[in-house]
């Protein structure tokens, strides 16, 4: 076990340094960059961007830049966003806490709904309940997620106007509520948001459920708990749905990652201060030292997620053995 | 940029023309208020959705808008320009932090006595040393400010008491004083002074807006809002309104929907298809405002592959005119703004001093267009396309993926060439990519968005041979030695009327040599909630009196309530 795990933490820094050189010298080669993207005024002239860019070492040879970057690195230094003029580390640590209370609620509540109509589903294959629920996820599965996003906002927060169009709180009453209105503030924030992150996932999750509980449900250890006298539903909670799990315990394990990057047009359309929009907005900036950390620390989550799901169902299944 | 797609382009129409209706009908006097203030009327809040964040809170560092008018509010200047933005002399110019000043007999220095009342939001009194300070940041190339450019005229800056600066020139010029009030926002010594230039970019200190303008910063967080507050004991007078909150949102979309969710007071870039929102609107209204916006379709007068040699197309005066006359630049204006286009009439926005709309265009006759092409030895080929020696008549014209207006003009100009034998394809590009083109002259066409100084100066360094090159702004590298000559005399001349009349004789010729098409000023339309009253908006920012703007007391909603309270 202490050899994979050594094996599979070594393999994962090797696919962060490969993935993070890759970014820097992608996003450095991308035309533009981040001087002329910020001063973008009329009355600038090339030769202060010129001056701008040699202060802050842009004009030296991409290897120099990259071999200067690794070291401040290593020493936990992330380097200086252009585009907030801050810190690196400062930026992240605004964006991350927001990303990771929009994507964890989204998350959790997407593979609870999922699971539950997915168990639903296989309950009675076949059935019209099955087939219904079958189409709708159908269609929430095909929807594309930006125009959902766009839809939700316009519908409850434009036309019938019950929860707020944006932002995590109110920008002018929040300071000035009592804690239980903050909480009840932020709450409503996260409705919508929230919503939208859960239907997209939920839909898939439900699909994967059903079929892997389809696929256990006929095998020979469901009969013998069925005939020893176990109820059906005892029987699918006790012995069918741990052994469906384990596809859902990989997906989960690939989800984290996904939600990570792939709420930006959630946090997009909410104007979520999160980390996805960030980086967005960073390559855009072509704020190099942005993009670069932030691709870094997303390979790592994803390296670490998807090392978490193969000990996840190695715990949850016997029959693995790791290493 | 999105649009909201709920509206039929039938209902965009209707209300336009109702939305101009209504601006004939008031006269645009929609830009000042015709009621005033009581003394009940001071408080309220006004929230302003915007889709960028601020980069800096130091005004020697603004690049963006929202640092632009985020500064303006915190900061006072030595004097404010007047409302006509003239920038010859200091005819106009309003005190700020100098209450009064002097001019030398031989107009070399000035000497400005700062109003002792004066104090930073921290407290501490305004000082002599801090305008000295002030001009020294800006001018310290280690700082690398953009208004270092602009500046270039100041020589230095003395103090002779705690509150007398005596301001020195390198040279007498009719724009001095507004290079110096205009250009320098006056920043504390006592924050910044201990931190090197160098630093000063990247400082935190940077970042705590301590000023002295009518208006305090309360709290920066970055890209969700910036707050502030009224500050009571201001030397120039309490601002009306309790506090200003920048409400920052991640693009244009979510921003304009917080406006119509009553989330916002104000959005500013309404877009045509935005108006019918307002058709049965009781709450909003949208209000006209003025800007030095305007767009032009620039031709590169170098070959971008070959940057010593002349374009072989638009280095062609013929070719150039040729290509103006092909653009109904009317019907472009109606297709793509409806009612709400304002033409454009040279290199200058009307809103510019030196403006003169009754100058003599190029006109729209795509005939006269083929046959100065023709005698250009420019024939048409059996695809349709002009080729000469051997070269088609083919280009590309540069935009923003950002902009969605400049998009759609492209398309709509691509269509005009291509009726005269011309191919041109737009090279739609990110922002970054686009100014990168532009930096390097390494484009054709480019659809260029321009937003001028006031002054004359800026005229000279976008369209001036002197301005070509990394020194410069003229990025077309358009050069004839008599707008030189024009631009010279008229940044020189101490006469108002002088000036106007060599930039007339400027743009005329520069009209002729169409270097470019003009193409549109930027209707400027804000979304206003009906309870705000604007006071004095100016070209140069809508937001020059936002300290006078108020809300009646009787139509105070529950965030206008809020007071003064510090934030908990």
């Amino acid at each position: 076990m202490r050899r994979y795990l050594a094996a599979r933490l070594l393999q994962a820094l090797g696919v962060v340094i490969f993935v993070t050189t890759f970014a820097f010298v992608m996003i450095h080669l991308a035309p533009g960059d981040p001087i002329a993207a910020a001063l973008a005024r009329p009355n600038i002239t090339e030769a202060m961007r010129q001056e701008l860019r040699a202060a802050y070492g842009l004009d030296r040879p991409v290897g120099e830049q990259y071999v200067r970057w690794v070291a401040n690195t290593a020493r936990g230094n992330l380097g200086f966003s252009f585009s907030h003029r801050r810190p690196v580390r400062d930026v992240f640590a605004d964006a991350l806490p927001n990303t990771l209370l929009l994507s964890g609620l989204g998350l959790v509540l997407s593979f609870a709904i999922g699971i539950f109509v997915g168990v639903v589903q296989a309950e009675r294959p076949g059935s019209g309940r099955d087939r219904w629920l079958g189409r709708v996820l159908l269609v929430l599965y095909s929807v594309p997620d930006f125009w959902l996003a766009l839809v939700i906002l316009m519908v409850f927060a434009y036309r019938l106007p019950l929860f707020p169009p944006g932002g995590m709180t109110d920008a002018v009453m929040y300071d000035y509520l009592s804690p239980g209105g903050k909480l009840l503030d932020r709450a409503r924030h996260l409705v919508l948001p929230v919503m939208t992150l859960a239907i997209l996932t939920a839909a898939g999750v439900a699909r994967f459920q059903r079929g892997a509980l389809l696929a256990v449900l006929p095998s020979d250890w469901m009969r013998t708990a069925l005939a020893k006298g176990l109820s059906w539903r005892a029987a699918v909670a006790r012995h069918a749905f741990r052994n469906a799990l384990l596809p859902v315990i990989t997906l989960f394990g690939l989800a984290v990652p996904a939600f990570a990057t792939g709420a930006i047009f959630v946090e997009k359309v909410f104007s979520w201060p999160g980390m996805g929009l960030v980086v967005v907005n960073a390559i855009a900036a072509r704020d190099y030292p942005l993009v670069t950390a932030g691709v870094m620390l997303l390979s790592v989550l994803v390296a670490a997620c998807a090392l978490l799901a193969d000990l996840a169902v190695a715990a949850a299944d016997p029959r693995i053995r790791l290493g | 940029m999105s649009r909201l797609s709920w509206l039929s382009a039938r209902r965009t129409r209707s209300a336009s023309l109702c939305f101009f209706a209504t601006l004939a009908v008031s006269g645009c006097k929609g830009l000042e208020d015709t009621k005033s203030a009581g003394p009940a009327d001071v408080g309220g809040t006004l929230v302003i959705s915007t889709p960028s964040d601020a980069g800096t809170l130091l005004p020697t560092l603004i690049a963006g808008i929202t640092d632009r008018q985020v500064t303006d509010l915190l900061y006072d200047r030595l004097a404010d320009i007047g409302d006509d933005l003239n920038s010859v002399g200091d005819k106009g110019f309003k005190p700020q932090l100098a209450e009064r000043w002097e001019w030398a007999a031989d107009s070399l220095s000035i000497v400005f006595h700062i109003n002792p009342r004066a104090r930073w939001h921290d407290g501490v009194p305004v000082r002599a040393s801090d305008v000295r300070f002030s001009v020294n940041l800006i001018k310290d190339r280690a700082l690398a400010s953009p208004a270092l450019p602009l500046v270039t005229n100041i020589d230095s800056v003395s103090v002779r008491d705690s509150v007398t600066a005596v301001a020195w020139f390198k040279k007498r010029t009719p724009a001095q004083f507004y290079d110096l009030v205009y250009q320098v926002s006056i920043v504390p010594e006592h924050v910044l002074g201990n931190t090197p230039a160098a630093q000063l970019r990247d400082a935190e200190v940077g970042r705590r807006g301590i000023g002295s303008g009518r208006f305090r910063l309360v709290t920066w967080q970055p890209g969700v809002k910036i707050e502030l507050v009224a500050d009571t004991g201001n030397y120039r007078g309490r601002a009306k309104l309790d506090r200003v909150i920048f409400s920052i949102a991640p693009d244009f979309t979510a921003a304009l929907t917080r406006f119509f969710a009553g989330d916002a007071d104000l959005f500013e870039l309404l877009k045509t298809e935005q108006f019918a929102r307002f058709a049965n609107d009781t709450v909003r209204r949208m209000q006209r405002y003025p800007t030095l916006a305007y767009t032009t379709l620039t031709m590169n007068m170098k070959d971008p592959k070959s940057m010593g040699q002349a374009h072989p197309i638009f280095g062609d005066r013929a070719v150039r005119r040729a290509l103006t006359m092909a653009v109904d630049r009317t019907a472009m204006l109606r297709n793509a703004f409806d009612t709400a286009g304002l033409p454009l009439f040279g290199p200058f926005p009307r809103g510019a001093s030196v403006a003169d709309t009754t100058l003599p265009q190029i006109a729209y006759d795509t005939t006269k267009a083929r046959a100065l092409l023709d005698s250009a030895g420019w024939t048409v080929g059996p695809d349709g396309v002009r080729i000469r020696n051997g070269r088609r008549l083919e280009f590309t014209m540069s935009v923003p993926s950002s902009s969605a207006l400049r998009k759609q003009y492209a398309v709509l100009l691509q269509e005009a060439f291509r009726k005269i034998g011309v191919s041109a394809t737009p090279d739609v590009s990110d922002f970054a990519t686009f100014m990168s083109k532009l930096n390097n002259g390494a484009f054709d066409m480019q659809l260029n968005n321009y937003v001028p100084d006031p002054g004359v100066s800026g005229f000279k360094q976008s369209w001036s041979t002197a301005g070509i090159g990394k020194d410069g702004t003229n990025s077309g590298s358009y050069s004839n030695p008599l707008v030189d000559a024009m631009l010279d005399s008229a940044t020189a001349t101490f006469d108002p009327a002088r000036t106007r009349a060599y930039a007339r004789r400027a743009f005329e010729t520069i009209i002729e040599d169409a270097p470019g098409i003009w193409l549109y000023e930027t209707p400027a339309v804000m979304g206003l909630d009906k309870r705000i009253h604007p006071v004095g908006m100016r070209a140069d920012g809508y937001w020059s009196h936002l300290a006078d703007w108020w809300i009646p007391a009787s139509q105070r909603s529950a965030r206008d309530k809020i007071g003064l309270r510090p934030t908990p």
